[in-house]
């Protein structure tokens, strides 16, 4: 300490009792933190994490209100194993790191019995080695990049087709009208580079060409040079990587330089309400994909999606359908388990093999995805409609994309 | 390689010109401030999201086109600094720098985190101007030149007004030396708060401006305050000529390497700029050795 | 000599309580008495740089991501933990060595915004050099790689104390008298002979080290590592805030402000992320504006009358 000022027996003591008195207080503040927590031992406890802040704010959401729709539904009919099911979610902040932190606090705080992944593949890669520390299993509601399951993990249990997939009946189609060129730009990180790799990896078998390929980051809302950039290859088709802030920012920024393609696709992005909201006419044509879509044929789709829009007021988007559709998974591998415990909720979810609502559920043996197919969206007169494959197609594909100065 | 076709440098120079003048305009303020208070503005980046923000309510609950709200925008955030600085900020006008960083720190959490729970983090956009303007096969964004064209002529017009105006000449006066300003019969502490709320209209119109060219949430204003660290760092601290031609030159430079060599690296031009600046010029390219 | 004392027992008292607090704790709670650990650490390595020279950073957490992705490195190449943490530590010290030469020779502001600049150009690297860092997707690290919580545990807390006494220890040599005159007046003290350039070095290096031993066991506490975490700013801000309300420059001041504050944002973290960050934001311009010393401020005798921590530029 700094050279001590002169003074009295009597203020020295003073100060003593003042430290002294801080000591206290910080022990009592030290002791009200390490105070366990109380949880009730009777409901069951189902606890995630999903972004609220930050870039996947919007889709996190989403998620959410649909595992809120499958907990109040459970509930109304009498609860899991006559159990109550509770959920207990926090805010990742669309980071990695805190989704980690998260998942910690859930199993050895939250004590939670079942565990429902994070949104984006992102956090789901921090958060499922969490879940890996603690043999704990943990169905995984908004991931689908490859990578995920390719580290020998025995957790994680996939929901959504796979990522390297997504692009695949487009330029399938794409190739059936003639095209050669392509455009590929992505995000860096798991889940557009996942999409790109597959964009790379079918284009290849095709026999079709990338002729322009970029990664961008996390925060990018400024593409103009590198559309300028597209521009001078002259591509054919122009497909992203992409979540929903980059894609709607793309769109916009390509007609304002002008880029032309025969086909614009995106992930996520169009696959939700909000980029036809947001770019009004200029989504027209745009192609996308979708994991789910209110219009499909599957088992209780209507009604929940009826709910939903009566509930929250906008017709789902297909994390909301995922959100839904995590919670049937996990009602059915609890009743096949007859339990909570982590190991038979495990081997349930390795072995079952049913239709939700969101689709097929059936994983490998690292618990990736293979049940479920990929669905592609168009925008169409201002709506979303599936055009790809034809056979839950609800709209023929309209091609080519309607140059900017036509519209 | 065709990326040096004249049309594509032409495109690219343009759309950096543009972008640089949206730069300048809020760095231009950023350094108003610091050379008449010796305060980093932490929070100039949220004060342009006010504006952005403001432009966004006015255009979803009474339509009115973003040009048009500049108009209310611009005066009230002139009001919101011109009373910052009377409250807040000069407290810790003289104190160490550090002081007055955290100060302006905190308010820009504050502001971010109101933001946050005024306009939650979904990205928010103003579909009033879109497509381009065709000058032969030249294809110029609409809302970047309206946006780039505004902001140039407001910062000529603050530096007109800085230069001709006996109001102008006293914040100059305070800015080159507050004490011999107060001699003068210079009401220093008025003056304080007329620049500080004149740079926050500046930044207020750098929102709308922002606004129309680019989606935004209650968080954009990170990249921007640490571009304008860099623009402020190049162009000399509390230089408003500096300033400008710093933000000119980050919008070309990010422009350029972003259509040379990629987007990432054209998020990453600012900093490195920054860095070599520094170590090569530690007072900026058109330093004042003073801070 | 009795401050000394006192402070001695409640040193004594507080390391007791956090060897045995394994015993008595969850995962969770132990945890989360790491992250305290952390920040305390952090606190002290920039209140050695900052606090005592006055030269404020702005980006100590550049050094905080190298160490973090230099330990996740060296883990998946297959070097033992504690190795793994040395090696970082020293990779981030070594680092410093140049970059404290280069950007010491600025002054105020400029310093403050050259390490923010650093700070970013840690994350660009981060982000661009793929082929080691994997880029934005970032470094997951398999969880038979990781020591087990209680080895991560008490390295942190021997990282916090360790800080803690380098910064006592300092406090009393006449190095670290040398740099509070570099604060107090750097010209004044480069002629009575202190050799400012050596001394500000020297700081700047054990300064960097800590928080690369940080980053280094940050990152086998969460397993998982990508650019913007590891040299988030945030973190930037978390050591100056802790410092100055604890109280710049001195001891105590850091341990007593990561407390508060940690224990402040777990109350609230969760619940309400806006809320929490907005509560940090209103508890700054507080202490800012009225508690310019700290709250060891407070504790201090009184008759002295002016606050000891005047962290700023030399004007």
């Amino acid at each position: 300490m700094v050279p001590a000022a002169p003074s009295g027996r009597l203020k020295e003591e003073i100060i003593m009792k003042r430290r002294l008195s801080l000591s206290v207080l910080f022990s009592l503040i030290l002791a009200v933190i390490i105070f366990p927590a109380v949880t009730q031992a009777k409901d069951i406890v189902v606890g995630t994490s999903v972004a609220l802040t930050g870039k996947y704010a919007r889709t996190g959401q989403e998620q959410l209100q649909g595992f809120q729709m499958w907990v109040d539904e459970v509930n109304a009919r009498g609860g899991l194993l006559g159990r109550k099911v509770k959920l207990v979610h926090y805010d990742d902040e669309s980071k990695p790191e805190t989704g980690a932190k998260l998942y910690e606090k859930l199993i050895t705080d939250d004590k939670v019995d079942l565990l429902i992944g994070p949104y984006s593949s992102d956090v789901t890669m921090a958060a499922s080695t969490v879940a890996e520390k603690y043999h704990f299993p943990m169905v995984s509601s908004g991931a689908s990049a490859t990578e995920i399951w390719e580290r020998g993990y025995k957790n994680t249990f996939g929901l959504y087709t796979l990522a390297e997939t997504y692009m695949d009946s487009i330029l399938e189609f794409g190739k059936s009208k003639g095209l050669k060129k392509i455009a590929l730009i992505y995000e860096n990180t798991a889940f557009p580079r996942g999409v790109a790799a597959g964009v790379k990896d079918k284009a290849k078998k095709l026999g079709m060409q990338v002729v322009f390929e970029e990664e961008y980051g996390k925060a990018s809302t400024d593409f103009s040079s590198m559309i300028i950039k597209i521009k001078s290859r002259k591509p054919d088709m122009v497909i992203g990587g992409s979540y929903l802030p980059d894609s709607t920012a793309f769109m916009r920024q390509a007609k304002e330089n002008r880029l032309f393609a025969k086909i614009f696709a995106f992930a996520v992005g169009p696959g939700l309400p909000d980029f036809g909201q947001n770019l009004g006419l200029d989504a027209e044509g745009v192609m996308g994909n979708t994991q789910w879509e209110p219009t499909l044929k599957l088992p209780g789709v209507k009604e929940f999606a009826e709910k939903y829009n009566q509930k929250y007021g906008h017709e789902p988007g297909y994390h909301a359908g995922g959100g839904y559709g995590t919670g049937q998974v996990l009602e059915a591998a609890v009743k096949k388990a007859g339990s909570t415990d982590p190991d038979k909720v495990r081997a349930a979810l390795f072995a079952l093999d049913i239709v939700t609502t969101f689709g097929r559920f059936k994983v490998d043996a690292t618990g990736k995805q293979i049940g479920k197919p990929a669905y592609a969206v168009q925008w169409l007169a201002g709506e979303r409609h599936i055009v790809l494959p034809v056979e839950a197609a609800t709209a023929k594909a309209a091609y080519p994309f309607k140059d900017w100065g036509k519209r | 390689m065709e990326l040096l076709e004249p049309e594509i440098l032409l495109q690219l120079l343009i759309g950096g010109l543009l972008a640089g003048a949206l730069y300048a305009l809020l760095a231009c303020g950023l350094n108003l401030i610091f050379g008449v208070m010796r305060v980093i503005n932490l929070a100039h980046a949220e004060l342009m999201l006010i504006g952005a923000f403001g432009a966004y309510v006015l255009f979803h609950i009474f339509g009115l086109h973003p040009l048009a709200s500049l108009l209310i925008v611009v005066p009230a955030i002139f009001f919101v600094g011109y009373y910052l600085q009377r409250f807040l900020i000069e407290r810790v006008v003289g104190r160490p720098m550090l002081t007055s960083l955290l100060a302006t720190y905190g308010l820009s959490i504050i502001l971010i985190n109101l933001g946050l729970l005024l306009f939650s983090a979904d990205f928010k956009s103003i579909p009033a101007l879109q497509g381009s303007f065709l000058i032969d096969e030249l294809a110029v964004s609409k809302p970047r030149a309206t946006a780039g064209l505004i902001s140039l002529l407001l910062t000529v017009g603050v530096y007109q007004f800085l230069e001709r105006t006996r109001l102008g000449k006293a914040i100059r006066a305070v800015s080159e030396h507050a004490q011999v300003a107060a001699i003068c019969g210079i009401d220093v502490r008025q003056i304080r708060m007329l620049t500080f709320g004149m740079a926050a209209a500046m930044a207020g119109a750098a929102g709308v401006m922002l606004s129309v060219i680019y989606s935004f949430w209650p968080g954009s204003g990170v990249d921007f305050i640490q571009k304008c660290f860099a623009i402020i760092i190049i162009g000399g601290m509390g230089n408003f000529v500096g300033a400008f031609y710093g933000g000119i030159l980050l919008g070309v430079v990010e422009a350029f390497v972003g259509g040379f060599i990629s987007t990432q690296w054209a998020e990453a031009a600012a900093y490195l700029l920054l860095v070599t600046v520094l170590l090569i010029r530690p007072t900026g390219l058109k330093g004042v050795a003073r801070a | 000599m009795n401050n000394y004392r006192i402070g001695l027992w409640i040193g004594v008292a507080l390391v007791a309580l956090a060897s045995l607090a394994p015993l008595g704790l969850n995962d969770y709670q132990q945890s989360f008495l790491l992250q305290v650990f952390l920040v305390i650490a952090l606190a002290q390595a920039w209140n050695l740089i900052s606090g005592m020279t006055g030269y404020v950073s702005f980006g100590h957490a550049a050094f905080f991501g190298v160490g973090a992705y230099a330990s996740a490195l060296l883990l998946t190449w297959g070097f033992p933990w504690w190795l793994a943490v040395l090696k970082s530590a020293g990779i981030a010290a070594l680092l410093a060595v140049p970059l404290g030469f280069l950007t010491l020779r600025l002054r105020g502001p400029y310093f403050a915004i050259a390490m923010l600049g650093l700070n970013e150009v840690g994350r660009i690297v981060a982000t661009l050099w793929v082929s080691v860092t994997h880029g934005g997707t970032g470094l997951t690290l398999s969880p038979e790689l990781l020591p087990s919580l209680d080895v991560k545990y008490f390295t942190m807390f021997g990282l916090a104390l360790g800080a803690t006494l380098l910064v006592a220890w300092i406090h009393r040599s006449r190095f670290g008298l040398e740099l509070r005159a570099i604060r107090e007046d750097e010209e004044a003290a480069e002629m009575v002979g202190v050799n400012t350039t050596l001394n500000k070095v020297i700081a700047f290096v054990l300064s960097a080290l800590i928080p690369g031993a940080v980053g280094a066991v940050y990152v086998m506490y969460t397993s998982y590592i990508n650019p913007s975490s590891a040299f988030e700013h945030a973190r930037n801000i978390e050591m100056i805030v802790v410092v100055l309300f604890g109280g710049s420059g001195t001891v105590w001041g850091p341990i007593i402000g990561a407390g508060t504050v940690m224990v402040l944002r777990e109350m609230l973290w969760a619940q309400f992320p806006a809320a929490h960050l907005a509560a940090l934001g209103v508890l700054l311009l507080v202490v800012v504006l009225y508690l310019p010393g700290g709250l060891v401020s407070i504790l201090r005798d009184r008759q002295r009358s002016r606050p000891d921590a005047r962290s700023g530029e030399s004007p």
